[in-house]
């Protein structure tokens, strides 16, 4: 990109930093690659309820699945004012971004309150372990991305941010989608197809 | 917004993100009408509905990759180390899957039958009776150890179904009760709980958020004593002085059990 004005020595004609960046997103995918695959493999083999079907609130989570995917339009529009130059909007879809974000958490700090009370517990069954560990992370990476979008916004309110140092915004954007599209993965196997999984007699061939 | 020619030729422009949002939500709400009863059509679809969500799921992903994070206008090098990232998750993925599933298929059953029960007292209780083993049809040879006149009762779960083996249980007032239970189920976890007349439903209901204390509601005064939570094929007993005289009842715990598996237990 032109207005990424480095003239830093590359052998791979790429921006370091953003080069560095794809491929900590390559190996999240490894992380959460190996969170899934252990919730597949403890897909109905829990011992004891609650099971998926008694607690998984399918309409709900596909609400906050909308706010998600909105902040991801919220972000690139923030990367758009960015390369324009347009100090406020920089602001304002940034935390505009942060705060759907923060609603989102907002409905999963609600969920696993009301799964805990539900009786799910990480030390519960399998179900539980496998199933608050991966949303856990993936809330945990939502919400590493709300602190560094906030700190950008001050950065933006400050007049720090503009197209010379868009860069800075592109690559919280690719951590931000690459969020999103971790949830896209999370919400259709948890969710839409293993949010109906019932007790031991219900599952066959899980 | 972008007009800069030189972010138009990198990046969409705001009327193309806002297409490719709606898309997202259009996908979204497809794949919610395909899981959603009311909907009906998931009647139709019935497990064909799996792989379509996988796809349509797939679909919004490089999407998202592809605008979103512009992958598709990018350097390749970029794409292609997301890619191998990705690659290399499904490869691990269908290793940790294989390894599991294909060890021996079937792991519930598998782990049932070789969960060993946890037994509190275990060693206490073999110092009071030596060399008996917590297993089947050994409690009528228990020798009573003590001079407090104890009384040893055998119960069963009755095979797989969720009953007892027997309906009624009297002893007497004030003596030292020993109840051996054996879970003969294949594949149930069972537990005997003995409770004042008329509670079992309500200390079931109660226990049901507390599977880390066997089902049983602790420190619940309803509750007289209990067994562990039993697994398949397991046995367990449970030692305690009979109560005043009256009704009683012994009930399963675990979560669903105690509408059929419930007995009488009557103090005289």
């Amino acid at each position: 990109m032109a207005h990424a004005a480095e003239h830093e020595y590359t052998t791979t004609g790429l921006n370091h930093r953003k080069l560095l960046m794809w491929v900590f997103l390559g190996s999240d995918c490894l992380f959460f690659g190996s969170l899934i695959a252990t919730y597949m493999v403890y897909r109905g083999q829990s011992l004891v309820g609650p099971y998926p079907v008694d607690i998984i609130n399918v309409p709900v989570t596909t609400i906050s699945t909308f706010v998600l995917l909105m902040s991801s339009f919220a972000m690139v529009q923030a990367l758009a004012a960015t390369n324009a130059d347009n100090k406020k909007a920089i602001v304002y879809w940034l935390l505009a971004t942060a705060a759907l974000g923060s609603v989102f958490i907002g409905f999963q700090v609600v969920e696993f309150n009301t799964f805990k009370n539900e009786g799910l517990t990480l030390g519960g069954n399998l179900f539980g372990a496998s199933f608050f560990t991966l949303t856990g992370f993936h809330g945990a990476h939502v919400t590493l991305g709300i602190i560094w979008l906030l700190a950008m916004a001050i950065l933006a309110a400050k007049g720090r941010v503009g197209s010379k140092t868009a860069l800075d915004i592109e690559l919280l954007g690719l951590y931000w989608h690459f969020v999103d599209i971790v949830w896209i993965v999370i919400f259709t196997l948890l969710y839409l197809i293993g949010g109906f999984d019932a007790g031991p007699a219900a599952i066959s061939g899980g | 917004m972008a007009h800069e020619t030189e972010h138009t030729t990198h990046h969409p422009s705001f009327n193309q993100y806002v297409l490719i949002a709606i898309i997202l939500f259009a996908i979204t709400i497809v794949e919610f009408l395909l899981i959603w009863d009311k909907a009906v059509i998931v009647d139709y679809l019935g497990p064909s509905k799996i792989p379509l969500l996988v796809f349509l799921s797939a679909i919004k992903f490089a999407i998202v990759i592809m605008f979103y994070m512009h992958l598709k206008f990018d350097n390749r090098l970029l794409g292609s180390i997301f890619i191998a990232g990705l690659v290399l998750a499904f490869i691990v993925g269908i290793a940790v899957i294989s390894t599991f599933v294909g060890f021996e298929g079937e792991q519930r059953s598998f782990a049932a039958q070789n969960a060993v029960p946890y037994v509190e007292h275990e060693e206490a209780e073999e110092t009071t009776a030596p060399g008996e083993k917590e297993t089947t049809e050994t409690t009528e040879t228990k020798a009573p150890p003590a001079a407090t006149g104890p009384v040893a009762i055998a119960v069963s779960a009755k095979g797989d179904e969720l009953a007892f083996d027997t309906d009624s249980i009297t002893v007497d007032s004030g003596a030292n009760i020993t109840i051996t239970f054996t879970n003969s189920s294949t594949f149930n976890q069972h537990n005997l709980v003995i409770v004042q007349a008329g509670t079992k439903d309500a200390v079931a209901t109660d226990g049901i958020t507390q599977a880390d204390n066997d089902f049983v509601p602790p420190g619940d005064p309803r509750v007289i004593a209990n067994t562990n939570l039993l697994a398949a094929g397991a046995s367990g007993e449970v030692t305690f002085t009979a109560p005043a005289a009256g009704a009683y009842q012994f009930v399963c715990t675990f979560p669903g059990h105690n509408f059929t598996m419930f007995g009488d237990f009557t103090i005289n």
